[in-house]
């Protein structure tokens, strides 16, 4: 009798030990994930917080439909940022503290990314395929870069490719750039540091700021400065005007742009403007024959979403969905934020079905894919030119 | 040195044809302003609202043969001005109306709240894509000597001014144009003298809505159909101030002013001291204070001196 209570102590505190080992992970039930994910839903850049999303959603509820990853579904939760770092950092709190998700993902933007670096930090969670090609989210100088997996090509490598690009095709070429002030134009500006020193020459440089709708200023100065082959960093507005504007001014360079002017409505909204206008792009495009995109058309029209919809920012936010779900199927039944992590470290040359060339983590390496295609606009239709460039 | 000069021509003609832009919208204030002493910041909005109104029909008809060229284009336009008409009444309705005895402050407040009502149906209504209209001047370019001009800038530099002019006319030769200068100057002493007030306000909002739209209309192609493109309202604004608030010509002056530097500062100036690329974001206000140092009432604009 008199030995009951302590045995009992025992095996409470044995109990609240265990208890306290398996803490649960946060977002992870029996039957679902919780992702948070902020985009820009009413900024300068919300038509990709629109599409993007969309275009994960297709994978995920096409997984989700097939039981989903070891019989968990996968929910994705959405704050809006506008494109504004202080709002980034509220959102992610509200999504970590208060939703408790289990991972972010996709966040939109390099500056938004930047600024969210010290709570991923603090609070061990990663962030997967954040929406930007900045160089800089894998950059192991910068704090929290263990916990961010990058999948794109930095706008840094694919400055560089560019401006070799064009020098093979011309190897008198003058290259100017044009690009966007912020921490997006500051990575493609990097690159194009870089670029100099290994050609040994001076590129011309003008800068726009976000959301600027009128570029002639800049326009003027790159063919007073005799550029012959101009690089773009903008996102669909600022390479149509930029385009339309030379060829106003009978300017006509060759124009090649970073990948966000991509989208194949730079090519139909350019018009006769952006004919041979040459972007890079970090994946294969989502009208190729590849199987990823073949699949993402099957899931797209079966959604019935608007047409319109379709292209390559939806199908930026598929394959990035693909990359996620590896990650999770690899990190098993037991899923916690850490394993995610070493399970995406582990990845290597995966190519979401063709899509990529290949993406790498390791303990060490946080950059996914490093190569590019290249894509031609021809009579409004846009068609890869190039092998994969590294 | 030829070089020089030749692209700062060419870059005066692409700040022209920038700053009439701004003179549209700067218009549509001005004639708000000139008849109710209400400065409407939702103007940039109500050209956003227009330039969508349009874009709809013209899509709309693209289906109908016919109807997909020139004409397509004329009739949604029309359908355009026609709508501006009705959305100007209801702005009237709603805001000028009610607030009419309140003080100005409050209804600044109410057009502000327009304009974030405006952008965010708009965003629901239209969706978060940027649309690109087509330009139905088609995307020829003019050369005349070395400088290089697009027919659609022509359009919108030749409305720019035709507009400016028949509203100079309007206000100054015509009957009613000079009962809506009365109405601001003092709307009791207007009222006794007969001038019915309330139909000079709902008239007020229904010119410069459709001032908007054509503003809009002729701008949606140049700079692409965005819910957000209300901003450059807030452009506009300083070019009015420039100008002389209240002063008809003074708007397409202060905006071709500010056209001009805002495109020179980014070019040449730019071009030839780099430093100017590091303040090309406040050339134009250190330019608008230093005029305002000089000419309180802005260039055109006439001061106003009262008994005390």
């Amino acid at each position: 009798m008199k030995l009951r209570k302590p045995v009992t102590l025992i095996l409470l505190i044995t109990f609240f030990l265990a208890c306290a080992g398996r803490e649960p992970t946060p977002g992870v039930t029996d039957t679902e994930i919780l992702i948070g994910n902020i985009q820009d839903l009413s900024g300068p850049m919300k038509e990709l917080g629109m599409a993007l999303p969309h275009g994960s959603n297709l994978y995920f509820n096409y997984i989700n439909d097939k039981g989903g990853v070891h019989g968990r579904q996968i929910r994705m939760t959405m704050e809006d940022h506008q494109y504004n770092p202080q709002k980034a950092v509220a959102a992610a709190k509200k999504l970590i503290e208060q939703d408790q998700v289990f991972c972010l993902y996709q966040i939109i933007g390099t500056s938004p990314c930047e600024a969210i670096r010290p709570m991923l930090e603090e609070n061990g969670i990663p962030l997967v395929a954040p929406a930007t090609q900045s160089g800089t989210m894998s950059d192991r100088s910068k704090t929290g870069w263990k916990y961010i997996f990058h999948t794109d090509t930095g706008y840094d490598k694919q400055a560089n490719i560019l401006v070799d690009y064009a020098y093979e095709l011309n190897a008198s070429a003058k290259v100017g750039v044009i690009y966007q002030d912020d921490d997006y134009g500051e990575n493609v500006l990097e690159g194009i540091a870089e670029a100099e020193a290994r050609h040994g020459v001076t590129i011309q440089k003008e800068a726009f700021q976000r959301g600027a709708t009128d570029f002639a200023g800049q326009v003027m100065n790159l063919n007073k400065g005799g550029a012959t082959h101009v690089i773009i960093g903008g996102i669909v507005r600022e390479p149509i005007i930029v385009m339309k504007t030379a060829a106003a001014m009978g300017y006509a360079p060759q124009f090649l742009g970073i990948s966000p002017t991509m989208d194949h409505r730079v090519a139909l909204g350019s018009g006769e403007a952006g004919e041979g206008f040459i972007a890079a792009n970090f994946a294969q495009l989502y009208n190729s024959d590849t199987e990823g995109a073949e699949l993402y058309r099957e899931l797209f029209e079966k959604s019935g979403t608007d047409p319109k919809v379709m292209g390559m920012y939806n199908f930026y936010g598929f394959i990035t969905a693909m990359v996620l779900v590896e990650g999770l199927e690899r990190a098993g039944k037991r899923l916690t934020r850490d394993g995610l992590i070493k399970a995406l470290e582990g990845v290597k040359g995966y190519d979401g079905k063709g899509v990529f060339r290949g993406i790498t983590y390791g303990p060490n390496d946080r950059a996914g894919t490093e190569a590019v295609v290249l894509v031609e606009n021809r009579g409004g239709t846009q068609r890869i030119i190039s092998d994969w460039i590294e | 040195m030829t070089d020089m000069l030749g692209g700062l021509a060419q870059e005066v003609v692409s700040g022209i044809a920038l700053g009439c832009i701004y003179a549209l919208i700067a218009l549509g204030f001005t004639l708000i302003y000139k008849a109710t002493e209400v400065v409407n910041f939702a103007q940039g909005e109500l050209m956003m609202v227009g330039a969508y109104v349009n874009f709809f029909i013209v899509t709309a008809l693209l289906d109908i043969p016919m109807l997909d060229g020139a004409l397509g284009f004329l009739l949604a336009f029309a359908g355009a001005v026609a709508f501006a008409f009705l959305f100007g009444t209801f702005l009237d309705l709603i805001i000028n109306r009610p607030l009419k005895d309140e003080p100005v402050f409050s209804v600044i407040m109410a057009t502000i709240s327009m304009a974030i009502i405006l952008r965010a149906v708009m965003a629901l209504i239209a969706g978060p894509m940027t649309r690109l209209p087509l330009s139905p001047f088609g995307s020829g370019v003019i050369k005349v000597g070395g400088l290089f001009i697009s027919v659609h800038d022509l359009f919108i530099i030749s409305s720019a001014i035709v507009l400016v002019c028949g509203f100079y006319y309007f206000f100054n030769r015509t009957k009613w144009g000079i009962a809506m200068k009365a109405t601001s100057e003092d709307p009791m002493a207007a009222s006794l003298v007969g001038i019915p007030v309330k139909k000079v306000y709902r008239n007020v909002w229904i010119f410069s809505m459709v001032v908007a739209t054509i503003g809009g209309v002729l701008l949606a192609p140049r700079t692409l159909l965005d819910t957000n493109m209300g901003f450059l309202g807030l452009k506009a604004f300083p070019a009015a101030v420039l100008g002389g608030f209240g002063s008809v010509p003074g708007a397409i002056v202060g905006g071709v002013i500010m056209g001009v530097i805002e495109t020179v500062s980014m070019g040449t100036l730019s071009f030839y001291f780099p430093w100017v690329k590091e303040i090309n974001d406040i050339v134009v206000w250190i330019v608008l204070i230093a005029v305002l140092m000089i000419r309180p009432a802005g260039i055109l604009g006439r001061e106003e001196i009262e008994r005390v």
